[in-house]
């Protein structure tokens, strides 16, 4: 057989003989890719039609907008002043092949269920526009007659329908139809509500108290990707004296693109973290599940050597191994992803029409594979760095090593009068130093994650305890919606970190136990009783345990300040909390060790003490 | 003389290609206080499966076995391990020492494991590793012990709780002829304190020092050969003064 035949080969055959293994690290890695596969469909999965509503409405490439609070006077002088100034220096500005508006904005409120929300009327020409002309769904654009156009967010919420009567300043008007726009985000995650409405229609409501708040200027230009420096030319549009009110600013259509779906990107960011959390904590699953074979990887190492095959070869036949479940666990999240991201996003309240997951780029691909990469260095460099090191014989005899010099601790403890069976574990706790940082480290990540799950508990208290703002009831109600998701995805990724915490443990712990199988014979032949064993091999173990506890609540911590901010209160863990998660950690994780230490030691002596 | 160990139809199988493997087969056993008993046989033919079973390393598949005039087959793991402690005194041919503990806390565990207090353990253990002389090795880890003091300390390990009986595979096995003889004067002390010896050897000159020798062929004892009526401690010093003339 050629070579690449036989390093596909021999991998194979390594995944078979230990399929939990390969079957435990494919599971945790799709998990992981799975979640990340899902956050990077989600991305810009309503950008596709974005692009559509855009494409249909003439939607602008600049936007100026002026914006002063209605509820102060403003300087109605400097807002006319700069309307002049943004019509005359954008509209002949070079580059601009189209102009929309300046269009007025009046600021008012609309019934909604029981309560109020915030109004802006745009005032248009009922004549279509070349820039920004809405593309109206059901009913008819503004004309002849009375009547408003709602934006389509704003129908939905109220549930009204070309013909139907919507309040707006406490008096009856006629929906004249339904459009949807890029202009603005959909009601009612984006406020406040937009109507569009003739000059005549905002004569009356100007009669009925709404006042002004403002205007909008919409440009198309020559090459849309130029939006950025057109923008950057007339920076000085957006200088206003610092006594004034007055918000002027400009936006370039991929800024609006990219703040229209703040929804779906707090959902995709929210599974963005809970991925690479859950990818972190894949990681140390991994790396302890290679630890825990890596005596047996080295001594095939060892035995390929032996017959000849390189040093390269060897790398490749590892590479190989763990390549084939990266690949499939990366395929397999991507595919996920694909799956559910569509779903997901339909719920979103500011989609513009069916979502798309955008195109499989290498970017996105890559940030997915990441945690699989991580895996295949993992468990391809070191055992192959070690065992092309050492020479053959000794990879072939490659074992637990024994140890080097006797444990002070153990000696300590002794004299201090611990129990045999402590000081026994004492002395095998440092038996294997590379063994318990790899432990330690692995249930490290799992405090930190737990850390982090308790903190996203309290976040999400607190977000339950935020109280409602008055006068925006809808919106409130597609906000709890939204954080309904969050707290979804929230809870689902923390039950999925404790459960990945205590597989490591687990993990752990089984290994902990295959290793000691022969001294817990040993101690056995001599009379030690099986809970002896049991509570030596416990406590052999919680020198990890506590190294876990020590730098994984400082972790978890800094992890959380990390993610906190943004959408997620602040939540300050109690110091109990933590005295109490610090106690907890290693209870748990020595129920966790028992597990396997009991059926080790219900096992006869005689067939352990030839274990190896 | 009073009996201390007794087997009865002692049987252990292991599962086979075809039918089950009878690694012991059926033994009948009985060895007296103060008695040495050496058992031999082609490799494979069950010596070390009997010596665990007898030490409750294994459980029988059929057959009753006495300890001390109590009924042992049926204790429990932790009964066995608390009787064993007291009263089975074991040398592995593959030493199975504690990595992790020096020679001397290896020697001292059976002790403490009984509740002798540390300072009469660590005193008893290093009596003993002075009599089979590697007391200037005490403070080591295994590790860095050559084999034949491995093996010199499992014997002290096995000694220190002055068992019942001792069930020694292959105990001279790595040793040179001196460590032996040192081994052998170890064991003939056994006998004037009462204490049983059965003994797996290859070596027809470490076997010949016993009271009688069994030969066991496919997990059955098929023949006694009693060496010397009334001659342990005079067969085993008479080993001795054998093993010491090739000095």
């Amino acid at each position: 057989m050629r070579w690449p035949g036989l390093a596909v080969r021999l991998a194979a055959r390594n995944l078979r003989r230990r399929p939990g293994q390969a079957l435990l690290l494919l599971l945790t890695l799709t998990i992981a890719t799975g979640v990340l596969g899902v956050a990077m469909s989600l991305y810009g999965s309503a950008d596709e039609p974005w692009n559509r509503t855009w494409r249909a409405t003439n939607g602008f490439h600049v936007s100026f907008t002026v914006y002063h609070p209605p509820d102060e006077p403003g300087d109605r002088a400097l807002v006319a002043a700069l309307r002049r100034r943004a019509t005359t220096q954008l509209t002949g500005a070079p580059g601009v092949v189209a102009v929309g508006g300046p269009w007025s904005h009046l600021y008012g409120s609309i019934q909604i269920g029981g309560g109020s929300e915030d109004l802006t009327a745009e005032v248009r020409d009922p004549r279509p526009s070349e820039v920004d002309q809405p593309l109206v769904t059901s009913g008819r654009w503004l004309g002849e007659g009375d009547g408003v156009v709602l934006e389509s967010g704003l129908a939905a919420t109220l549930g009204a329908s070309p013909g139907d009567t919507v309040m707006i300043q406490g008096r009856p008007f006629s929906v004249r139809g339904v459009a949807q726009t890029v202009s603005r985000g959909r009601f009612p995650l984006s406020r406040p509500a937009q109507v569009w409405v003739t000059p005549e229609t905002a004569r009356q409501l100007r009669e009925l108290g709404m006042a002004e708040e403002g205007f909008v200027l919409q440009l198309r230009l020559a090459d849309p990707t130029r939006a950025a420096e057109f923008v950057a030319a007339h920076q000085s549009l957006q200088t206003v004296p610092s006594s004034s009110s007055i918000v002027p600013y400009l936006e370039t259509w991929q800024q609006r693109r990219s703040e229209s779906h703040s929804d779906i990107d707090i959902v995709a960011g929210t599974l963005f973290a809970a991925g690479a959390l859950i990818a972190v904590l894949t990681i140390a699953t991994a790396s302890v599940l290679i630890a825990g074979r890596m005596a047996a990887q080295i001594r095939q190492v060892g035995t390929l050597k032996a017959v000849g095959v390189t040093p390269r070869q060897v790398i490749v036949v590892l590479l190989v191994e763990h390549l084939a479940i990266a690949a499939v666990a990366t395929a397999v999240g991507l595919g996920i992803g694909r799956l559910l991201a569509p779903p997901i996003a339909a719920t979103s309240v500011t989609l513009l029409g069916r979502p798309q997951p955008p195109p499989l780029t290498v970017t996105r691909v890559a940030i997915v594979a990441a945690v699989a990469v991580a895996v295949v260095l993992l468990g391809t460099v070191r055992p192959g760095l070690r065992g092309i090191r050492q020479s053959t014989l000794r990879s072939l005899a490659t074992g637990p090593r024994p140890p080097r010099r006797p444990g002070r601790l153990a000696g300590l403890a002794a004299r201090a009068g611990m129990p045999l069976p402590g000081v026994l574990g004492l002395r095998s706790a440092w038996r294997r130093p590379g063994r318990l940082l790899t432990n330690a480290t692995g249930l490290a990540l799992g405090v930190a994650m737990i850390v982090v799950a308790l903190a996203l508990r309290d976040s999400l208290e607190l977000l339950e305890l935020r109280p409602p703002e008055p006068g925006h009831a809808a919106s409130d109600a597609a906000v709890a919606v939204l954080y309904d998701q969050i707290r979804a995805i929230i809870l689902g990724t923390a039950g999925l970190l404790l459960v990945l915490a205590t597989l490591n443990a687990w993990i752990v712990a089984t290994f902990a136990a295959r290793d000691a199988a022969r001294n817990q014979a040993v101690l056995r032949a001599v009379g030690a009783t099986p809970r002896q064993t049991v509570i030596a091999l416990i406590v052999s173990q919680l020198g990890a345990c506590a190294i876990a506890v020590t730098l994984g609540i400082p972790l978890g911590l800094g992890l959380w300040s990390l993610m906190e901010g943004g959408d997620l209160p602040e939540a300050n863990l109690p110091a109990t909390s933590l005295v109490l998660l610090a106690a907890a950690v290693p209870a748990v994780f020595a129920v966790i060790v028992s597990v396997p230490a009991r059926l080790l030691a219900r096992q006869p002596v005689a067939p352990l003490l030839t274990y190896e | 003389m009073s009996m201390v160990l007794e087997a009865r139809g002692l049987v252990r199988r292991y599962p086979g290609d075809g039918a089950p493997i009878r690694a012991v087969d059926g033994v009948d056993l009985v060895v007296e206080a103060g008695e040495a008993v050496s058992v031999m046989g082609p490799s494979g033919c069950g010596k070390s499966t009997l010596l665990h079973l007898l030490g409750g390393l294994e459980r029988p598949d059929a057959g009753e076995l006495y300890l001390g005039g109590a009924r042992v087959d049926g204790l429990s793991e932790t009964r066995w391990a608390v009787f064993r402690r007291r009263n089975v005194g074991f040398v592995f041919q593959a030493f199975h020492l504690v990595d992790e503990l020096t020679a001397v806390e290896n020697v001292e565990l059976p002790a403490l494991l009984v509740g002798v207090s540390r300072r009469a353990a660590r005193h008893r253990a290093m009596e003993l590793l002075e009599r089979l002389g590697v007391a200037e090795r005490a403070g080591r880890l295994p590790d860095h012990l050559s084999g034949g003091e491995r093996q010199r300390v499992a014997v002290a390990r096995a000694l220190i709780n002055q068992p019942l009986v001792v069930l020694a595979d292959e105990p001279t096995g790595n040793l040179d002829s001196r460590a032996t003889g040192d081994i052998l004067r170890l064991f003939g002390e056994l006998a004037r304190a009462g204490q049983a010896l059965l003994l797996v050897t290859h070596d027809a000159r470490v076997a010949s020092t016993a009271d009688r020798l069994l030969t066991m062929r496919d997990g059955a004892i098929v023949a006694q050969t009693r060496l010397g009526a009334g001659t342990s401690v005079a067969g085993l010093l008479a080993g001795l003064a054998e093993l010491g003339g090739e000095r």
